[in-house]
């Protein structure tokens, strides 16, 4: 599904990302951890092309969409992007946000994308009367679940999560997180980025650890749990307060 | 017939400039309109050198008094280019040209109060960054620039009224008629400055209400 060789991608002297390869089968769910500054939402926003990647190459369902000749807005249509800060659209309602794209952008009729809507938005346990309502009057969890519907409603084959509950108190969050967890059980192919170590090992099929624009360790959460073999992940295995595997 | 009777059979003719002052605060606004939106939007995403062109248009338009401007082209531009044009128009096109800089500057701060993330959300969905620009940017822009619009119906209002320099008929030019005429100074123009009052209230009134029917609810207007 996804395939990423050897990239880079430099900020002037700061090398975001320094050779990062990987890949993900369609269905599988992995989540990304590591400090801040590690690399992790450039490498999402270089899968989504909307950073470009200075060198390597991206591939989604086999084909290269790091080639110069990418239609670069048909294949964000195939990926979906949920950002930490919701990023709704503030003009429109919680329906107008999830059909402007399909109206807009697919350019299916009207009936056809509230259709859609209803849909996505019973999947991410938005109540219907809060449809109509913008997205300051919502809660940070709906604003991000109706973020997540937005980009359900254009049916990626792949969605990236950067740290979605990272804006959010733990109660709001977990709504959110259930509803990814859901997702990925549907089999939607994921690739998040969180600080949730928990949540993390519940949902991911790997984990993949990143520190200076690197992936340093990856392994399953069954591995992970029995004998953590990596100083940054024992770290933030510690730091989700999960200490079983010392014993 | 008293002077003060005398004066009244002028307000018809009085309130007739009201009309093409209307003319004038429309034309400008409009014209305005047209140019202060791709300026803001060259601004904010544009190239080096249409910043640079479009800073040298806001320079001029900002920085020479309005009475230089409309003998500058009344007199010296469309002249000089064989281009003839009535006063009326002269001063649309110069009201206009004149708004656009300043509207563009509350375009621009508007466009500039929009998080960056709602540009990168509209992308990601697939929107190319026109068609972000479109369907996102410019409707949230417009929306919370319209306080700012009200302030600028007010001044290009006021700013009309220049434009008896050039022998327009709009209201000052028409009360100078009628205190030539009369021989009275205080009437008519105390009469003059209650219209401007009355129009300015009605148009920022309006668009007030406007504001409050499209505001978006949690964002505030520049």
């Amino acid at each position: 599904m996804l395939k990423v060789e050897d990239l880079y991608k430099s900020y002037g002297n700061v090398n975001a990302l320094n050779g990062v390869t990987f890949s993900l089968g369609k269905g599988e769910t992995k989540v990304i951890v590591g400090p801040s500054g590690a690399g992790k939402s450039t490498l999402l926003k270089c899968i989504n092309l909307l950073i470009k990647p200075d060198r390597g190459r991206i591939f989604l369902e086999g084909e290269e969409i790091t080639n110069p000749s990418t239609n670069e807005n048909k294949v964000r249509q195939k990926i979906g992007f949920v950002f930490q800060e919701f990023n709704l659209f503030n003009h429109l309602t919680v329906l107008g946000n999830v059909m402007i794209g399909l109206t807009k952008v697919k350019r299916i009729p009207k009936e056809e994308a509230l259709e859609k809507a209803r849909e996505v938005l019973n999947m991410v346990h938005i109540r219907e009367d809060l449809w109509n309502r913008y997205p300051s009057q919502i809660s940070g969890g709906e604003k991000q679940r109706v973020a997540i519907a937005r980009a359900l409603a254009m049916e990626p084959v792949l969605m990236l999560y950067d740290e979605p509950t990272s804006a959010l108190d733990p109660q709001l969050a977990d709504e959110v997180l259930q509803v990814i967890k859901e997702l990925s059980r549907m089999g939607m192919t994921s690739l998040i980025v969180t600080h949730e170590m928990n949540f993390a090992l519940e949902v991911a099929d790997e984990i993949l650890f990143m520190s200076d624009g690197r992936i340093v360790h990856t392994g399953s959460p069954t591995e992970l749990l029995s004998s953590p073999k990596h100083d940054l992940a024992v770290r933030f295995l510690r730091l989700g307060g999960i200490n079983g595997f010392l014993d | 017939m008293t002077s003060y009777s005398f004066f009244f059979s002028y307000i018809p003719f009085i309130v007739e400039g009201a009309l093409w002052t209307i003319c004038l605060v429309g034309g400008g606004l409009g014209l305005g309109f047209l140019i202060g939106v791709p300026a803001a939007l060259s601004q904010v995403y544009g190239g080096r050198k249409l910043k640079c062109m479009v800073e040298f248009y806001l320079r001029f338009f900002r920085e020479v008094p309005l009475l230089v401007q409309l003998f500058l082209f009344y007199w010296g531009l469309f002249p000089s280019i064989g281009l003839k044009l009535d006063p009326l128009r002269t001063s649309i096109l110069v009201l206009g040209l004149r708004s656009g800089a300043y509207q563009s500057q509350i375009f621009r701060s508007a466009i500039e109060s929009i998080e960056k993330g709602q540009l990168l959300a509209a992308m990601s969905i697939g929107m190319s960054r026109s068609q972000a620009l479109l369907y996102v940017i410019l409707p949230q822009a417009f929306r919370i620039s319209i306080p700012g619009w009200a302030n600028e119906y007010a001044v290009i209002l006021k700013d009309s009224a220049i434009c008896f320099s050039l022998g327009v008929m709009e209201i000052l030019t028409r009360t100078r008629y009628v205190t030539i005429a009369t021989g009275m100074a205080l009437l008519p123009y105390l009469f003059a400055g209650i219209l401007f009052i009355l129009l300015t209230n009605f148009g920022t009134g309006i668009l007030n209400m406007i504001y409050k029917k499209f505001r978006i609810p949690g964002l505030i207007g520049v």
